[in-house]
């Protein structure tokens, strides 16, 4: 696949280019801010951007912001957002908003497969999502009733389905089998009064909808 | 010079009023020869007083101010009167025995200096009462005055015949001016007639032109001056209805002479002109207390005489009783003489030493001293600026700094023992006796009134200071925070970059090497996972996205359960960060030390302040001076202007409700 870069810092950007090209993907652009970021982007049409969220002028959330503007102009582009620290401001609408995005801590990328795994998925029109966000955002605040009724394995279901995972996905990492998996999810949706959905990222789109709804 | 002029005063008033006393005299004894048209007894003794007014008014001023050109025109003017007067006194007795007499005619022809009766008050019109013209335009109408006065003086010494009671008298002079100059007579008669006018002009003029206290010296002048036209017309037109007007004119002459007299004797008593009321004050008090001192000190030597016997014992208590007597007596009989002699000052000190009392009581702010000055000196534009001790700038009574306004008031300064406490601004004209004894009656006030207005000063600085530096504090957290994400951070991830790709990079025969770089990058993921711990507790990065966020981390955080209720509406950073470290301590300590099975944090924002409670149901009895982290939140919370309020009964939970201010 084709990717653009966003990073500032160069010998990141460069560490970045070098895992995407190991694994066979094409780096067609490296910008050094959003400005740069969305010229290329128009250049290229590329299928993924890879894009630091903070970056010059101010280091604040330029990264999220262009995040956003490619998702409108360019919605062929996946946009994978890498950040430094937890933050959640734009990330939902962002993931809820039709899938191509993904967002990741940065040091997320040292575990190189899930890295490469979640470009994969955000390029083709998935979803990502930190499990640290994600557990921001479940453990979030208020009358979670409906979350405290989960079992500690739906829990961890759940987690893994908001973080944008396949049921296979999940299978592998709890190591169950899928069946068992799905069990689980039809239960959690049940719980959380959502529509069974086999679609893969409508389920992260319907949990991050009702995570939104109790976090607003 | 005055050692000259004092005793040249005294002459020429001694010599007036001998002068005034031998005409009397004469007149009396002319009556009773039954000369016509000479002065009884009582009138006799009136035109005595009407001489010895303005000698003695003009004597006491001179002895005071030898240099003043007021009190010799007074003097020299009441000489001037009796002289003329004199001798027509002298020339009436002559000629009635003998018609040729040479004495009468020369007594006649000096007779005939009448106009000397208006000249006198006439130049006190023009230049009472700083001894100059109203202004330097008025030099043309000054020079005409003295041209016509002087030209009609030397007229009547050169006339050939001298008109008396006795019918015309023919001159004495060698000399005399012709019959034919008659015309030029009238000329200088017209021009006297005008400076009359002129004058009462020139006093009105000055009238307009001074200050109230200026008006208050000149005002009696001025009556008399509007009188002396109105005699001069309607003198004439009573003589011509009732025939004679030889009664009309002597009562005439005889306001004339005192009522100018009188004017500038109230305008130096009453008004403050020459500054002779405050010493005629102080020598009023001295008098009064040195007689009552001696009786005091008789009185005591004699009952303690009658008492030990002891001629010195007896001195010695006297001595002392007089001694201790001399403070109270003094403020005493300066109360009254002031109360009875100078009302204005009296009720003005006594208005500030009520208002220094309720000042004492706490009735009263110091800083209202300028109100009180204004009441006392019955001027609302007066204003009383305060010096501060330490920058010498000047405050108003709000503590804001001002430069002295510079719009036509007087300034006053205000002090005490050659420190400059404030400035007193007030209307021009007050008399300078009542600003002074106002001034010395405010200066306790002033000086506490400044410190106040000094240490608010100070106090708003120090708090805004400490705002500045919390700001700067706030400023330098983010940054390290930045510092530690955007630097740091990012070169480990780099550095777990390279070794994952070094790793992936691996021949497959090399896995020996694989364990130990996985080791690797697990020790960089630990560093970064460290690092944001450590820029969290630098300022947490979460804050960007409000409160709310932060705090909902921070419970998550907890070993206990703890119930976030924030509210979404976002305050300046600064405010944020300093409600979420309040929090992050309150939290901090109650799980420390309260054993809590539950804590609640609740934020609201309402008319611009942001409230903060963290209430837990832990065993309560915390101490705002214990060493639990309290006085650093109540520091943290006061930089940023807030307040703090603990309610932490044993036994019963603690809460602690901050209130921070932030400009919305």
């Amino acid at each position: 696949m084709r990717v653009v870069i966003a990073e500032d810092t160069v010998l990141l950007r460069e560490g970045l280019a070098g895992l995407l090209e190991d694994a066979g993907h094409e780096v067609v652009g490296r910008a050094g801010d959003a400005d740069a970021l969305l010229t290329l982007i128009g250049e290229h049409e590329p299928d993924l951007a890879v894009v630091d969220v903070r970056m010059p002028p101010d280091y604040d959330d330029e990264g999220t912001r262009a995040a956003a503007e490619i998702r409108r102009t360019h919605p062929s582009t996946g946009v994978l957002v890498l950040s430094q620290h937890i933050e959640t401001r734009h990330i939902v609408e962002l993931v809820t908003d039709g899938g191509g995005f993904g967002y990741l801590l940065k040091d997320r990328v040292l575990d190189v497969d899930d890295f490469l795994d979640a470009a994969r998925r955000v390029a083709d029109g998935g979803s990502a999502l930190d499990p640290q966000v994600v557990a921001t955002l479940i453990g979030a605040p208020g009358p979670v009733r409906a979350l405290g009724e989960l079992t500690p394995r739906e829990h961890e279901v759940l987690t893994l389905m908001a973080e944008g995972r396949t049921n296979s996905g999940i299978a592998k990492r709890l190591w169950l089998t899928e069946k068992t998996v799905e069990t689980h999810v039809r239960a959690i949706l049940m719980k959380l009064g959502l529509t069974v959905s086999d679609d893969d990222h409508r389920r992260v789109l319907a949990v991050l909808a009702y995570l939104r709804a109790i976090k607003g | 010079m005055s050692r000259v002029l004092r005793p040249v005063a005294c002459v020429i008033a001694a010599t007036a009023v001998a002068t005034g006393v031998a005409t009397a005299v004469l007149n009396v004894i002319g009556e009773e020869r039954g000369v016509d048209h000479a002065l009884g007894l009582i009138g006799a003794v009136l035109f005595v007083i009407s001489v010895a007014a303005p000698a003695s008014v003009g004597l006491f001023v001179a002895l005071r101010q030898p240099t003043n050109r007021i009190p010799w025109i007074l003097l020299v003017g009441s000489l001037s009167v009796a002289v003329v007067i004199a001798a027509s006194a002298i020339a009436d007795l002559a000629l009635e025995g003998d018609r040729s007499s040479t004495l009468g005619a020369w007594a006649a022809l000096v007779s005939q200096q009448w106009p000397v009766l208006f000249l006198w008050p006439l130049a006190l019109a023009y230049v009472f009462p700083d001894g100059r013209l109203p202004s330097p335009r008025w030099r043309p109408v000054g020079a005409l005055v003295c041209l016509a006065c002087s030209g009609l003086s030397l007229m009547l010494l050169f006339v050939p015949e001298s008109d008396t009671d006795y019918g015309q008298i023919a001159s004495p002079m060698p000399f005399t001016l012709p019959r034919s100059l008659e015309p030029v007579f009238w000329v200088f008669w017209a021009g006297l007639l005008a400076s009359l006018v002129g004058g009462a002009v020139a006093l009105y003029a000055r009238y307009r032109a001074g200050d109230a206290q200026r008006r208050r010296q000149v005002l009696w002048l001025a009556y008399g001056a509007v009188l002396v036209p109105l005699w001069l017309g309607g003198g004439s037109v009573v003589a011509r209805v009732v025939g004679s007007s030889d009664d009309i004119d002597f009562f005439g002459i005889m306001i004339l002479q005192v009522w100018p007299a009188v004017a500038v004797a109230v305008a130096v008593t009453r008004h403050g002109l020459y500054a002779i009321d405050r010493v005629l004050n102080r020598t009023l008090v001295y008098v009064v207390l040195t007689a009552l001192l001696v009786a005091t000190y008789a009185l005591v030597a004699l009952l303690a005489g009658l008492v030990v016997g002891g001629s010195a014992l007896s001195a010695s208590v006297a001595t002392i009783a007089a001694a201790l007597a001399f403070r109270p007596l003094l403020a005493r009989i300066q109360a009254l003489v002031d109360h009875r002699f100078a009302r204005a000052r009296f009720d003005a000190v006594r208005l500030l030493r009520n208002f220094l009392d309720q000042v004492r009581d706490g009735h009263a702010e110091p800083e209202d001293v300028g109100a009180a000055v204004s009441l006392a000196l019955a001027d609302p534009s007066a204003e009383v600026v305060f010096r501060l001790p330490e920058t010498g700038a000047y405050a108003n009574r709000h503590g804001h700094l001002i430069e002295l306004p510079d719009d036509g008031r007087d300034r006053v300064m205000i002090g005490r023992d050659e420190r400059e406490l404030g400035v007193l601004l007030h209307a021009p004209g007050l008399p300078p006796d009542l600003v002074r004894a106002v001034v010395d009656g405010a200066a306790v006030t002033v000086e506490l009134a400044r410190l106040r207005v000094e240490l608010r000063l100070q106090l708003a600085e120090v708090e805004s200071s400490r705002a500045r530096i919390a700001q700067a504090g706030y400023a330098e957290r983010r940054r390290i925070e930045r510092d530690l994400h955007d630097g740091a951070q990012q070169r480990l991830v780099t550095l777990g970059i390279v070794l994952r790709r070094i790793q992936r990079s691996l021949p497959r025969d090399a896995i020996a090497i694989d364990p130990a770089l996985d080791a690797a990058v697990d020790e960089v993921t630990a560093a970064i996972a460290d690092l944001r711990t450590i820029a969290a507790g630098v300022r947490p990065p979460r804050l960007d996205e409000g409160l709310a966020a932060a705090l909902a981390d921070l419970a998550r955080g907890a070993t206990v359960p703890v119930e976030v209720s924030a509210t979404a509406d976002r305050a300046p950073p600064e405010v944020e960060a300093a409600a979420y470290f309040v929090a992050c301590e309150a939290l901090t300590n109650a799980l420390k030390h309260a054993s809590p099975t539950h804590v609640v944090v609740e934020t609201a924002r309402e008319n611009g302040v942001l409230r903060l409670l963290v209430a837990d149901d832990g065993v309560g009895g915390a101490e705002t001076g214990g060493g639990m982290g309290l006085p650093g939140m109540a520091d943290r919370v006061a930089a940023q202007g807030g307040t703090l309020a603990i309610d932490s009964p044993p036994g019963a939970g603690t809460r602690i409700a901050v209130q921070l201010p932030c400009a919305s």
